[in-house]
C-alpha cells in the first residue's frame, strides 16, 4: 500500500515540462518547490476531535509533511492570518463547534487563497457537493487512511501552476489557449485518490473560471505584466477596498481594470485583481445558495429548492417586501409562503434574491404574526425569501436589500418601485409622500430574507404586523438558530432601530432630521425585522427609509427600513452578525445573494442627510458606536442596540442601486450578540467584511453544523 | 521442551526451529510464544467478531520507534473522550422534549472517533442510533443508545486487556502481526 508513496508525478499530471522526467522532485522544482518536495510541505490541520487529530497528524508526519494542529477553527484562521504564506495546505474536519468548516473554507479561500482540504464521516453527496461548491479542492471521508494523504501535495502544485499561468498569460491570454491548458490540466488532474465527484466539478469549476477571467482579460489589454510578480496577500483592508471598488461600479460592471484603477494600491497587478475577483464572485455565489447545516436536510440543493419555493407571496403581498421592511419577520416569511417548509439550519442563510426588490407589502400583518410563530420553526427564510421573490411578479417593486458590510443592491429595470405598499400599510406607513416605487429601487437589498432567516432561527415571535413596508429594503439582521445571525441592511436611513428578538444588529441609518423614535409612525420602515417578539414590530414603529429613494423629499434616505421603534425591540436578544451580501443580477436566473451582514444600528444617529436621495452615488458613512436605545411606543419595549460601526453606502445608478453598508455587529440583548462582541473586540470597520462573515461564524455558537 | 527429531514428526521437529526464527531466546521463546499465540488470537477475535476492523491496523501501521505506543496512546484517548461523550448523551436523553438535532451531532461526533480508531462495532451501533434521531423517534434512540454504551464498555474492557497482554509479550516484530 506504500506505492503511492513515491509521488508519479505523472498521475497528477503535473504540467510542467520536467513532470516527463516521471520524479515529483524535478517538476516541483520547476515550478518553483522546495527540491525535497512534497516532504517538509507545511500543512495546517484543523479538528475538534482530538482522536482524529492525532491519527491524522501521525500520518501527514509519516509523509514527512510539516504538520500544524488546530482544534479550534478560529484559532486556526487566525494562526493563518498571523503567519501568512507560511503554510501550503490546509485540512479541516466539515463539523466543528464553533465554526463550520465551510465557513472556514470560504475565508481561507478569499484570503488566504490556500488550498484547502475538507474532511468528514460524513458522505453524503449533497455535503461532499458543499465542499466542492465552497472551493474545496477535495473531500475526505473519514476514517482517513493515509494513501489518500500521500498525494495531497499535488493540490498545492496545482494551484501554483495556475497561479503561475495567470501572471504569465495576463492580458493576452486567448479564451481559446486558455480554456485548452485549463482542459489539460483538468485531465491530468488524474486521480485525487479521494473524493470522486470532486475531479468532474472541479473541472466545471475550472472552465467556468477560465471563461470569467477570460472576459476579464480581454477588458484590459494594456497591462503588460511579464514578469512573475510575488504573490499578493489579501489582507482585509486590501480585501475591503476591493470590495468598495467592486460595489462602487457595479458587480457586473466590476472589471479589473477599473477595481485596479480604483483602488489605487501601487504593486497591485490587474492578474491579482482579476484572479481575486474571480474568487470573489464565486464566493457571492455560494453565498446565494442557502446553506443547510442540518445534517438532516436532505439533498442540499433539494432544500434549497424547497425553500425558494417556500416563501411565495402571501396574501397577495410581498412577503419579501414585509421582510424587507421589517414587518414580516423572516420567519413569518417563511411561514406564510409555505406550509411545511423545509427547516434549514440554523445560521445564516443566503437570501437568493431576485433581482426585483421587495416591499412589504402591508397585507399580512395578521399573517405574519401566525406565519411568525412557524417561521420560528427554523423555516430557512432566506429559502422562503427567496422564493418569494422569485414568485413576486416583476411588476412590484422590489428592493433588493443588501445589508452587509459590503452591500451591493442592484436593483434591476423591473423594480418599479421600492416598495409596493398596499393601502392598508400605506395609510400605516404614511411614506413620505414622495417616497414612489421608482425609489424604491434604491432600496437596499433587503436583508429581510436575512432577517426572515433569522427570524425563523431565531424564537422571535414576530410582530411584523401590519407594518408596512415602506419601500426600499428592509433588513434585518435577524439572527439564526440559536446563534443570532441576521443581516440587516443598513440604510442610512434607518431610523428606527429595530431589534427583532435576538439579533440585534441592526443598522439604521438615521434619517436626516428624524429620529428614529419621532419618525415612525410617519415613515414607513421596516428595517429591521429583527423579528423580536410580537411587540417589535407594530405598525406604527416601522418606518422605512428607502435607501436610495428617488424620491427627492421621501426623509428617508436610501431605502433603509429600520424597524423602527415598533418593532419593539424588546425582543431584541441576540444579534447576530449577519453578514449579507447580495448581489442583484439581471441575468435571468435572477439569483440572489444575499449575504447577511452585520448591521450597526444607529439609532437617532443621523447619517448624512438626504443621502439616499435622487442623488446618486451618494454614499453614507456612518460611524457610530452608540447605544441605542429604541423605544416602542406602541409596545414599550426598548431595546438595546450598540452598534459599533455602521457604514452604508449607497449609490445610485439607473435602476441599480448599490448599497453598500458595512456594519458591525451591533450587539444586543441577548446572547450571541454579546458574544460576537466579545469575541470579535477589533472590529474596526475596515475589517467589517471580514469580520461580519467571522463574527456570524462566531455567533453561531451553539450553533452545531 | 523435547526435541523430537524423528522425521515422522515434521512438525515438531520444526516446531523448535520456527520458534528459533521468531523469537529471540529459545528459553523464553515458549513464554513467550504462549503469550504471543495468545494475543495473536485475542486480536483474531477482535478483528473476527467485528470489533475491530480495518482502519485499526492503519494505526498499527503509523506505530514506530518514534512513537512505539501510538496505538495505545489513541485508544486510550478515544475512550477518555467518548467516554464524556457517552455521559453528555446520556443526560441528553433525560431531557424531555428530546432535542434530536443535539444528539445527532453528539453521535456523529462519537462516530466519527469511533471509526477513526476502527471500531466496527460501536460505529455500527452508533449510525443505528442515528437513523432513529433522524425518525425521531425516542424509543428506539433510548434502546439504540443502550446497545452503543454496552458496545463502549465491552471495547474498552477487550483493548485493555489485549494492550495488557501486548505489554507482557513485548516488542515483536511485525510477522507475528496479523493481516498485514
Amino acid at each position: 500500500m506504500n506505492e503511492r508513496m513515491d509521488p508519479a508525478p505523472t498521475s497528477c499530471g503535473q504540467a510542467t515540462a520536467s513532470s516527463s522526467t516521471g520524479r515529483p522532485d524535478a517538476a516541483a522544482a520547476a515550478t518553483g518547490m522546495p527540491t525535497e518536495f512534497p516532504a517538509g510541505l507545511r500543512v495546517l490541520l484543523v479538528d475538534d476531535d482530538a482522536t482524529c487529530l492525532k491519527i491524522i497528524e501521525m500520518m501527514l508526519r509519516k509523509c514527512h509533511y510539516d504538520v500544524t494542529t488546530c482544534s479550534c477553527a478560529a484559532t486556526a484562521l487566525s494562526m493563518l492570518r498571523e503567519r501568512k504564506g507560511w503554510f501550503d495546505l490546509v485540512l479541516s474536519d466539515v463539523y466543528m463547534p464553533d465554526m463550520d468548516g465551510f465557513k472556514l473554507l470560504e475565508h481561507i479561500g478569499l484570503e488566504m487563497d490556500l488550498p484547502v482540504i475538507m474532511m468528514s464521516a460524513d458522505d453524503h453527496k449533497d455535503v461532499v457537493m458543499k465542499g466542492v461548491t465552497h472551493g474545496a479542492v477535495d473531500y475526505l471521508i473519514k476514517p482517513v487512511r493515509i494513501e489518500p494523504l500521500k498525494n495531497i501535495w499535488q493540490h498545492v502544485v496545482r494551484k501554483k501552476q495556475f497561479e503561475l499561468k495567470e501572471l504569465e498569460h495576463s492580458g493576452s491570454l486567448e479564451e481559446n489557449e486558455r480554456e485548452s491548458e485549463r482542459h489539460k490540466r483538468a485531465m491530468e488532474e488524474g486521480d485525487n485518490a479521494t473524493s470522486g465527484c470532486g475531479e468532474n466539478l472541479k473541472n466545471i469549476k475550472r472552465k467556468k473560471e477560465g471563461k470569467e477571467e477570460d472576459e476579464q482579460d480581454v477588458d484590459d489589454q494594456a497591462d503588460p505584466s511579464q514578469t512573475k510578480k510575488p504573490r499578493v496577500v489579501w489582507s482585509s483592508e486590501l480585501h475591503q477596498q476591493f470590495v468598495t471598488a467592486v460595489n462602487q461600479l457595479g458587480i457586473d460592471k466590476a472589471v479589473p481594470k477599473k477595481i485596479l484603477e480604483l483602488m489605487k494600491v501601487a504593486g497591485l497587478t490587474r492578474e491579482n485583481v482579476a484572479s481575486h475577483l474571480q474568487k470573489y464572485r464565486l464566493y457571492l455565489r455560494r453565498l446565494s445558495v442557502p446553506q443547510h447545516h442540518d445534517r438532516h436536510d436532505g439533498p442540499f440543493t433539494s432544500a434549497q429548492e424547497a425553500t425558494f419555493r417556500s416563501v411565495g407571496t402571501v396574501d397577495g403581498f410581498d412577503l419579501q417586501a414585509l421582510a424587507v421592511s421589517g414587518q414580516l419577520l423572516p420567519q413569518n416569511l417563511t411561514a406564510l409562503s409555505s406550509g411545511s417548509r423545509r427547516v434549514t439550519n440554523t445560521g445564516l442563510r443566503m437570501p437568493v434574491f431576485d433581482q426585483m426588490g421587495f416591499l412589504n407589502s402591508g397585507n399580512a400583518s395578521s399573517t405574519r404574526s401566525a406565519s411568525v410563530q412557524q417561521m420560528n420553526r427554523g423555516l430557512s427564510y432566506f429559502s422562503g425569501f427567496s422564493n418569494s421573490i422569485e414568485s413576486r411578479q416583476l411588476g412590484q417593486s422590489h428592493q433588493l436589500v443588501e445589508p452587509y458590510g459590503n452591500v451591493c443592491l442592484q436593483v434591476g429595470e423591473e423594480i418599479s418601485g421600492l416598495l409596493n405598499i398596499p393601502s392598508p400599510q400605506a395609510t400605516r406607513s404614511s411614506l413620505p409622500g414622495g417616497i414612489s416605487n421608482e425609489q424604491v429601487n434604491r432600496s437596499l437589498i433587503m436583508h429581510m430574507s436575512q432577517q426572515g432567516q433569522q427570524f425563523s432561527l431565531s424564537q422571535q415571535q414576530e410582530n411584523f404586523h401590519g407594518q408596512p413596508l415602506p419601500r426600499g429594503q428592509i433588513f434585518n439582521g435577524i439572527g439564526g438558530h440559536d446563534s443570532t445571525k441576521f443581516g440587516h441592511q443598513m440604510s442610512p436611513n434607518a431610523i428606527s432601530s429595530h431589534i427583532s428578538g435576538r439579533t440585534a444588529n441592526i443598522a439604521q441609518t438615521p434619517l436626516p432630521g428624524n429620529h428614529i423614535n419621532a419618525s415612525y409612525s410617519s415613515v414607513p420602515q421596516a428595517l429591521y425585522a429583527n423579528n423580536i417578539h410580537d411587540s417589535c414590530l407594530t405598525e406604527s414603529a416601522a418606518s422605512h427609509y428607502p435607501l436610495a429613494s428617488s424620491i427627492g423629499d421621501t426623509p428617508a434616505t436610501g431605502n433603509v427600513e429600520a424597524l423602527s421603534n415598533t418593532s419593539s425591540l424588546k425582543g431584541v436578544t441576540d444579534l447576530s452578525n449577519c453578514n449579507i451580501y447580495s448581489e442583484l443580477h439581471q441575468n435571468k436566473t435572477q439569483d440572489w445573494k444575499l449575504e447577511t451582514v452585520n448591521i450597526s444600528y444607529q439609532s437617532g444617529q443621523n447619517l448624512a442627510p438626504k443621502q439616499n436621495n435622487a442623488d446618486f452615488g451618494s454614499s453614507l458613512v456612518a460611524h457610530q458606536d452608540s447605544i441605542a436605545t429604541v423605544q416602542d411606543e406602541s409596545s414599550r419595549n426598548t431595546c438595546t442596540v450598540r452598534k459599533e460601526i455602521l457604514s452604508v453606502t449607497t449609490e445610485i445608478e439607473h435602476e441599480k442601486i448599490e448599497c453598500v453598508a458595512q456594519c458591525n455587529s451591533t450587539i444586543l440583548v441577548e446572547n450571541s450578540i454579546r458574544l460576537k462582541a466579545e469575541s470579535m473586540p477589533d472590529i474596526n470597520q475596515q475589517e467589517v467584511l471580514y469580520d461580519n462573515i467571522i463574527s456570524n461564524d462566531l455567533m453561531d455558537v451553539g450553533k452545531q453544523d | 521442551m523435547a526435541l523430537h527429531f524423528s522425521s515422522a514428526h515434521p512438525i515438531s521437529a520444526l516446531h523448535p526451529l520456527l520458534c528459533f526464527f521468531l523469537h529471540d531466546t529459545y528459553p523464553e521463546m515458549e513464554y513467550a510464544s504462549g503469550l504471543q499465540r495468545q494475543l495473536a488470537s485475542m486480536k483474531k477475535n477482535l478483528f473476527d467478531q467485528g470489533y475491530l476492523d480495518e482502519q485499526f491496523y492503519q494505526l498499527e501501521e503509523l506505530q514506530d520507534e518514534s512513537s512505539p505506543n501510538f496505538v495505545e496512546e489513541v485508544v486510550t484517548l478515544f475512550f477518555r473522550d467518548s467516554s464524556r461523550l457517552v455521559a453528555n448523551i446520556d443526560q441528553a436523553l433525560q431531557k424531555y422534549p428530546q432535542d434530536f438535532r443535539r444528539l445527532d451531532n453528539f453521535m456523529h461526533q462519537l462516530k466519527g472517533s469511533a471509526s477513526s480508531i476502527g471500531a466496527a462495532k460501536m460505529k455500527n451501533e452508533c449510525t443505528s442510533f442515528r437513523e432513529f434521531c433522524n425518525k425521531e423517534n425516542r424509543e428506539g434512540c433510548l434502546r439504540s443508545f443502550q446497545k452503543v454504551k454496552k458496545e463502549h464498555a465491552v471495547l474498552k474492557q477487550k483493548l485493555e486487556n489485549y494492550f495488557q497482554l501486548l505489554k507482557q509479550v513485548g516488542p515483536v516484530d511485525k510477522a507475528t502481526h496479523s493481516g498485514n
